[in-house]
């Protein structure tokens, strides 16, 4: 009986401590919701308010009407499919080289490559800023893609994916004539859809969020990225009340959310078996 | 370019020494990068480990909804750091969101957060942590769903209560997952720029109470124009984010890497 009642409150705890921490993590979320729908007046009152009175499109309204904002929105955008579209390109192929491919050097240089993952990106900064400088790059939306069309993890990813498809289908191919691209082209990517798929997902949600690599390399306000634009906005106080600054905010945010709501499952897996990989 | 010897770390050491002896942050701006970032390190490291593990093991039983927990856990992680500051600039105003929910624990306790240079780093610090712990605390799911179920019942029939089941059967089992949440909370806490850039502002806030190493290397390369500097800067970081992380797992790790 004792032990019953022990299990019941062991539960009720577990509920307990489980949905107050939901509510701490969700709350800033819920909170600028609500808030991106009222006056700055009521939105900083205290105590704090929760149900939007007047409820105005105001703030959704005056982001949108600065010209800038469109633009930001639109140079995420070419960057992030940039960002997603080299790294399957190049990923797959890469990864499909070190994976399936025998040639010399192979394991010396992908263990190179690998020791590119532990170089925090502060060092690499300047020498990348550099080449970009010298090849008149410099705020250049598609210049700034051009440093992030491949990725160490995304070809480790690839490379790994790769290796643990069954060598017969490979050796199959190689009998009835097939080339290496050959194989590739229609082995190859085919059979890596998951993973491509991964590698789509996660490198968009990196480039969408990314914020040192813009703030560096873009220069003018029209050329700026969500991130870089709207710390720019808040610097020099392009909005006078906050409510328009949460409302931009909530924008900027909304494809990554959404995203990640659709793909709940299969992201926080991936998550879980890259941990594991560690 | 041109060769200069080792004038560029000439340039960092001094800048170290001048913070050893105690000068303000504007004589030495690395030095005082330096501290806050070992501070902010020293805070979110542990606390985000603790709070992703204890979290895990509270939603690793047999209970409904636990995807639920999972997504509301995970939905910083994959916002941008830059928007969550923005958004948490706003909830830490003097009255604001976070001062009135601290008055239900702590009555009388509402600072500044933002503008008040004996808060700042802290502030900058609780976003940290809340924006990366959901994301560890999935991790180490997936590590407990993996421990075999006859570990914990073998343990229950020597006796032992849910807690020493925690210290003495999970906590082992999970070193590698401890030791790698470790090692990228490590990496991550010690190059950290852009909670920084956007709470504290591009020149570290009130008394550089929130300028960080990465910060300094930014100002360097881009503002005051010593790329030679800057260089030698992001080396002494990644000398410091090597030999930390290095330490962890050799220490704490399970086979000498």
């Amino acid at each position: 009986m004792n032990l019953k009642l022990d299990k019941v409150a062991w539960i009720l705890l577990t509920y307990v401590v489980l949905t107050f921490f939901a509510f701490i993590y969700l709350s800033p979320f819920i909170r600028s919701l609500v808030a991106s729908f009222m006056t700055w007046a009521q939105a900083s009152a205290y105590p704090p308010e929760w149900i939007p009175k007047p409820f105005i499109l105001d703030n959704y309204k005056r982001v949108l009407e600065l010209d800038l904002f469109p633009r930001w929105i639109l140079n995420t955008s070419i960057y992030a499919g940039l960002t997603v579209v080299g790294n399957i390109i190049f990923a797959s192929m890469a990864g499909f080289a070190f994976a399936r491919l025998r040639f010399p050097g192979r394991d010396a240089l992908f263990t190179a490559l690998l020791s590119l993952l532990m170089i925090p990106v502060f060092v690499t900064l300047v020498p990348n800023y550099i080449i970009i400088y010298k090849l008149g790059l410099i705020d250049n939306i598609y210049g700034l893609s051009l440093l992030s069309l491949a990725s160490v993890s995304s070809v480790f990813l690839m490379r790994q994916y790769y290796l643990a498809l069954p060598q017969e289908v490979f050796d199959a191919a190689r009998l009835d004539g097939c080339s290496p691209l050959k194989s590739y082209i229609y082995i190859g990517i085919p059979l890596a859809k998951p993973a491509l798929g991964a590698i789509a997902v996660y490198q968009f949600l990196a480039a969408w969020n990314a914020f040192l690599g813009p703030l560096i390399f873009l220069r003018s306000p029209e050329n700026f990225t969500l991130p870089v634009g709207l710390s720019f906005a808040f610097q020099r106080s392009m909005w006078t009340e906050y409510t328009a600054i949460i409302a931009g905010s909530l924008i900027a945010a909304a494809p990554t959310i959404l995203l990640f709501v659709a793909l709940n499952k299969y992201l926080i897996r991936g998550v879980a078996v890259v941990a594991g990989k560690g | 370019m041109k060769f200069v010897g080792l004038k560029n770390y000439e340039a960092l050491f001094k800048d170290l020494a001048r913070g050893i002896e105690g000068k303000p942050f504007f004589l030495a701006p690395f030095s005082t990068g330096l501290k806050n970032i070992l501070i902010y390190t020293a805070i979110i490291v542990p606390t985000q480990t603790a709070l992703a593990l204890i979290l895990a093991v509270f939603a690793n039983q047999r209970i409904r909804g636990t995807q639920f927990y999972k997504v509301a856990y995970f939905l910083p992680a994959v916002t941008s750091p830059v928007i969550i500051s923005l958004i948490f600039i706003w909830l830490f105003m003097k009255n604001g969101y976070i001062n009135y929910l601290i008055q239900f624990v702590a009555p009388g306790f509402a600072p500044d957060w933002i503008n008040d240079k004996n808060y700042l780093l802290y502030a900058i610090a609780l976003v940290a942590i809340w924006g990366t712990s959901g994301h560890f605390m999935v991790s180490f799911l997936a590590a407990l769903q993996s421990i075999p179920r006859e570990v914990y019942e073998a343990a229950m029939l020597d006796g032992a209560g849910p807690i020493r089941r925690f210290l003495y059967v999970t906590v082992p089992l999970l070193r590698p997952m401890v030791i790698y949440v470790v090692v990228m909370g490590l990496i991550g806490a010690l190059q950290m720029f852009d909670l920084a850039w956007v709470m504290a502002g591009p020149s570290g806030g009130p008394g550089g109470a929130g300028y960080t190493m990465a910060l300094d290397i930014y100002r360097e390369a881009f503002v005051k124009l010593r790329p030679g500097v800057a260089a030698a800067k992001s080396l002494f970081l990644f000398v410091l984010i090597f030999t930390s992380t290095y330490i962890v797992q050799r220490r704490y790790g399970v086979k000498p890497v």
